[in-house]
């Protein structure tokens, strides 16, 4: 039911701001959240109620919940109700407003982040300490994040879509700015 | 005196006999069913039409259905109102839309159009014989205003008795026994000793004998059938995917094709470069069509994908660009020179309100598209000097006279085969997508073509039904609801539909202020006045036209009066109301949803009536309304609806009908609504047009009175939407203490639901 | 070209990788059963299964269906003849109004049975109304038969559950 209060955080969350801090380290850091916090990558990453959002330019300003009474409640999936693959196929969608799909193993594959990665309607200083913390990353050094995201499928597959939804930079610019960030530091931001 | 005020004062007087005839013998004397040449002309071999609603042939009866299926059930309840006459098993029931024909014009559906109150009981029949008159003038095979079982429940009897009677007649022709000791039972005649004789087995010598001048009608109380739950005919096919929809029509040689056209609507096409798409797989021909091009390829999807890589200079709509102006345009029609009705002026308004304390409000209501969840088609072929066309239509017999305009053909070269309509709720009313299909025709001879829209052309090129906005004042006396003045301002949607047809509406619009001026309240000082803003966007029919949205600023307004008296919403309106069945209707709705029981916490309560189409309608929601911050996130919970029809003649479809029909309200009332920017429609699929979800949908109690009777049957396709919007809007104040005057209800940023 | 298996009935078609399943089906095939309704996955009438998997036809690229897959449509679900058992249930309830949503919804209750009901654990029925209202609400019904699709998907589900063992 917070989902709204989220949701409206979430737009006056100004990442912009943020990346221009004068820290250098921090300036990396919220290029990073510039790309988490974009609705292309945050729509999946949310929190313990299990709906993805859907936000970004083609729903207007306001975020809001997955339409038709989605939940990956029980499974990141959706298997437990409606499984994600039945309209997330293998690719995006050709159509405005079509479903998007990914796959990395041949099938069609699509799914919510775990919770413990949830981004969506949190702040910048959340999303940089999880991001960090071993328990909330996969286990994984800031070398292996980076690696993670300019090698994983599914976090390549935010970049398969014309401009108006993709996200900034690159997958390998990403890296390259995780990699940066962390000889900087890997500072995060206190709020 | 004018050729058709002649021909209307006849028809009076004949409508007036028949009528006193079938009150005072029990027999119905009719003008024999005339089977007109374009009936009998389409006929094949060895079938003969016994009456324009009884085919028979060597293989049994088939029952003409005249009056589309939207889904509203009408092939059933055609067929079993013929059927419960004619005396055939329900298994055997055969239906065919038949060919159109002014003989199927309807006599009910120009009623509603008429400054007459439904509850003026003078008045009320002589407007059913104007509209009887009109109707039959114009040939009007039209499906739509709740008035298929209205118009059709005599009719149809009447037709499959002829028909009974006649094929008795064969069977004394044949056997030589007389009439009197023959029965009929299940599709035959019964010989004295218990020999049957099919219907079938008679068709020949039936086709030779004159159709009876006057039947008798079952009794009510000997009905087989009606005032039973039915089994739809259409069920069993529709739940095996084996239904065949406009949209699933397959002929040899079939082609397919879209039509994209200018989404700033009614504006023109400049130029297009279509260099891409004639080269694009599949595709057979690029044609200019009016307002936009038409793509013929190879397969459906390869027509929608090529019509993508044109690229279109479109004109400028001729109205505003954007909703916002569009809704200054109608604040600025409440002024004299738009005055368009004031048929509802009781008491002295004004010096009413003089001394008062006078309560004001605005509301406004949206454009809303109707997006049937099949998108607009028709498959169309001309071919040596022949003209096919197979498309879900409320107007088949329109088509037939656009296709002879558009073509130049003979009628009789005119074939409309009307299909299963995968929704409607009024799209269906316009013949712009037969119109396309037919230019596409005309352009590529020789093979069937199915033109299908996309999601997206449907809803950027619907005929919505119109935006509104109402300012009312009002004020209460001694706890009592004392004065209420309501103007309603809104384009016309039947000088829109009129235009069209290049015709001007002679007198005011009622939908208007339809749900509105015409409701029974004997409120001491009541007023009600359209003002008529000038064409914007074309609009049509949406499912209960005018009321759809008057009722909404209608009922709540009233219900914030009722506060203000400090009255109680259902004992007020039972005070207030001036007549016996809406009253009943009332009563029922208190009892059925224990009104007055307390709810608990962050639970409301609300009530709306309305009367329309002839239909009084009381409806109660109750809503649970979870804090969440600033906002609160809605629940509907229950709904309960009370009707009076007079007599059903399916309980279950009725039921249906009206779940449907309040889903229908409440979906859109939530969430739904048409915008404009840049002078096209911006909501371009169910994305940004959701209506209700099953998981939003609440439990709905439907209670049916007939405390009216049969004489006054009337139908409910329509008629349970208007109360709807203004009993959940009048459940959330009492559940929040937030009144929202606006539709949808999520457009107040403090309404969200489940 | 390429094999495609429709309701047990092979079909040669000869069309581009990205048309979708639907699109197929619908006017290569000749297989009407599934229905265009929005072409985005947002109405769930082209629901058809794959290898015994609910997808939206429409949102499927043929091209992302493998080799020798099975494609079942409503007509492969049950015929008036031999009615699958939602469809037993949807006549006894009289779900359908103009019936143009009812094949993908029927196909999404028969997964939906399927997964949760046959041959499991009998739910309570708050638990069946909790999948029910998860499971059921991306099929669109503009006629508003909901009250009907889940009283005859209870229906259906106590058939099943009273049959097992
Ligand atoms: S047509 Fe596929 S979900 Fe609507
Ligand atoms: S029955 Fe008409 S859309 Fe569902």
């Amino acid at each position: 039911m917070i989902r709204y209060a989220l949701a409206i955080l979430l737009v006056a969350g100004p990442a912009q701001v943020l990346a221009q801090d004068s820290t250098p380290g921090l300036e990396l850091w919220g290029k990073i959240h510039e790309v988490f916090s974009h609705p292309r990558c945050a729509n999946c990453h949310v929190g313990t109620d299990r709906v993805p959002m859907w936000s970004g330019p083609e729903y207007g300003a306001a975020p809001r919940p997955h339409g038709m009474n989605i939940s990956g409640k029980g499974a990141d999936d959706g298997a437990n109700y409606l499984v994600c693959t039945t309209c997330h196929s293998k690719q995006n969608s050709a159509t405005p407003h079509g479903p998007p799909g990914a796959t990395s193993k041949g099938v069609a594959e699509w799914k919510l982040a775990p919770v413990e990665m949830q981004w969506f309607g949190k702040s910048s200083a959340e999303i940089c300490k999880q991001f960090k913390a071993k328990e909330s990353n996969g286990n994984r050094e800031i070398a292996a994040l980076a690696h993670h995201v300019t090698t994983e499928p599914l976090v390549l597959w935010a970049w398969t879509v014309e401009s108006e939804r993709k996200p900034p930079y690159s997958a390998k610019e990403l890296g390259k700015i995780v990699e940066d960030w962390g000889m900087a530091g890997a500072p995060c931001p206190t709020k | 005196m004018s050729r058709a005020g002649t021909i209307t004062r006849r028809l009076a007087l004949l409508g007036a006999a028949g009528v006193a005839g079938g009150l005072v013998f029990g027999f119905y004397y009719t003008e024999p069913f005339r089977v007109n040449r374009r009936l009998g002309s389409g006929l094949q071999k060895g079938q003969h039409m016994l009456t324009p609603y009884v085919r028979i042939d060597r293989d049994g009866v088939t029952i003409i259905t005249p009056r589309a299926d939207l889904g509203q059930g009408a092939y059933s309840i055609q067929a079993a109102l013929v059927a419960e006459e004619l005396d055939i098993a329900w298994n055997d029931i055969k239906v065919d839309p038949g060919a159109p024909s002014s003989v199927y014009y309807n006599a009910r559906v120009i009623r509603e159009g008429l400054p007459v109150a439904a509850t003026n009981g003078r008045l009320d029949s002589i407007a059913e014989i104007i509209s009887d008159g009109v109707g039959r003038f114009l040939g009007l095979q039209l499906t739509g205003g709740s008035s298929t079982v209205a118009d059709s429940c005599n009719k149809l009897r009447l037709a499959g008795a002829a028909a009974r009677e006649v094929l008795l007649r064969a069977a004394e022709t044949q056997t030589g026994i007389a009439r009197d000791k023959l029965v009929t039972r299940d599709g035959a005649v019964i010989v004295p000793g218990g020999r049957a004789l099919s219907y079938a087995s008679l068709a020949e010598i039936a086709a030779t004998i004159a159709v009876p001048t006057d039947v008798k009608l079952r009794d009510e109380r000997d009905w087989r059938y009606l005032g039973k739950p039915m089994q739809r005919i259409d069920m069993v096919a529709k739940c095996t995917g084996t239904a065949t929809f406009g949209i699933d029509i397959r002929l040899p040689g079939m082609v397919y094709a879209t039509v994209c056209a200018n989404p700033n609507l009614g504006g023109a096409l400049r130029s297009y470069d279509d260099s891409l798409a004639a080269k694009a797989r599949g595709v057979l021909k690029i044609v200019p069509v009016k307002g936009g091009v038409g793509v013929i390829a190879d397969n459906t999807w390869r027509a929608f994908q090529a019509a993508k890589l044109i690229k279109f200079e479109w004109g400028k709509a001729p109205y505003p660009a954007s909703s916002a102006a569009m809704f200054r345009k109608v604040k600025a029609s409440f002024v004299p020179k738009r005055r368009d009705s004031r048929c509802k002026n009781e008491g002295d308004v004004d010096a009413a309100l003089a001394g008062a304390k006078v309560i004001k409000a605005e509301y406004r209501v949206p454009y809303l598209a109707h997006a049937p969840l099949e998108p607009m088609n028709a498959v169309v072929q001309l071919k040596d000097g022949r003209l096919d066309i197979w498309t879900g239509t409320q107007i088949p017999a329109f088509l037939v006279k656009t296709a002879r305009e558009m073509t130049g053909l003979a009628a009789d070269d005119v074939h409309v085969h009307a299909q299963l309509c995968g929704g409607s709720f009024g799209r269906r009313l316009e013949d712009d997508y037969v119109r396309q299909g037919i230019e596409l025709a005309m352009a590529y001879q020789g093979h069937p073509i199915k033109m299908t829209w996309t999601r997206e052309e449907d809803m950027t090129h619907d005929f919505p039904r119109p935006l509104a906005v109402a300012r009312m004042r009002g004020a209460a006396k001694d706890r009592q609801v004392d004065a209420y003045d309501l103007a309603i301002a809104s384009p016309s949607v039947v000088a829109s539909q009129f235009g069209r047809l290049s015709l001007s509406i002679p007198g005011p619009d009622m939908a208007i202020v339809a749900g509105a001026w015409d409701q029974p309240f004997r409120i001491p000082h009541y007023r009600v006045t359209g003002y008529r803003v000038p064409e914007l966007v074309p609009v049509s029919s949406w499912r209960s036209v005018g009321a759809s949205g008057n009722a909404f600023m209608h009922e709540c307004f009233l219900d914030e009066l009722i506060h203000a008296a400090g009255a109680d919403p259902l004992q007020e309106r039972r005070r207030l109301c001036s007549h016996g069945p809406s009253s009943e209707v009332l009563k029922a709705i208190g009892e059925m949803s224990d009104w007055g029981r307390d709810l608990g916490p962050n639970r409301g309560r609300g009530l709306a009536f309305t009367l329309s189409f002839g239909v009084p309608v009381a409806e109660v929601v109750e809503v649970t309304a979870t804090p969440d911050g600033e906002r609160r996130i809605i629940t509907i919970d229950r709904v309960c609806v009370a009707a009076e029809v007079g007599k059903v003649l399916d309980p279950d479809n009725l039921k249906n009908q009206v779940e449907g029909a309040v889903i229908w309200a409440l979906g859109h009332a939530m969430n739904a609504e048409l915008t404009f920017a840049d002078g096209k429609a911006v909501q371009t699929n169910y994305h940004q047009y959701e209506g209700m979800r099953l998981h939003q949908a609440p439990r709905i109690e439907v209670k049916a009175l007939e405390t009216t009777g049969l004489a006054h049957i009337r139908g409910i396709g329509e008629p349970a939407v208007p109360p709807a919007a203004p009993a959940l809007a009048n459940a959330i104040f009492a559940a929040t203490g937030i009144r929202a005057r606006r539709l949808p209800l999520i457009s107040h940023d403090k309404i969200r639901f489940v | 070209m390429r094999v495609i298996w429709v309701d047990g009935e092979p079909h040669k078609v000869d069309v581009e990788g990205d048309m979708p399943l639907l699109w197929v089906l619908r006017d290569e095939v000749g297989a009407t059963g599934p229905k265009y309704g929005c072409g985005i996955a947002m109405c769930g009438a082209c629901t058809v299964y794959v290898d015994d998997r609910p997808v939206r036809s429409c949102s499927l690229r043929i091209g992302d269906v493998a080799e020798g897959a099975k494609v079942t449509t409503i007509r492969g679900l049950g015929t008036p003849q031999a009615l699958h058992a939602v469809q037993a249930a949807w006549i006894e309830h009289q779900v359908a109004q103009c019936g143009y949503c009812q094949p993908g919804q029927i196909m999404a209750a028969a997964a939906l049975l399927h997964d949760k009901v046959a041959g499991k654990p009998p739910l309570s029925d708050a638990d069946l109304d909790d999948h029910i209202n998860h499971a059921m609400s991306a099929n669109l019904c503009r006629c508003g038969t909901y009250m009907r699709i889940r009283a005859a998907i209870k229906s259906a589900a106590a058939k099943l559950q009273g049959q097992r063992p």
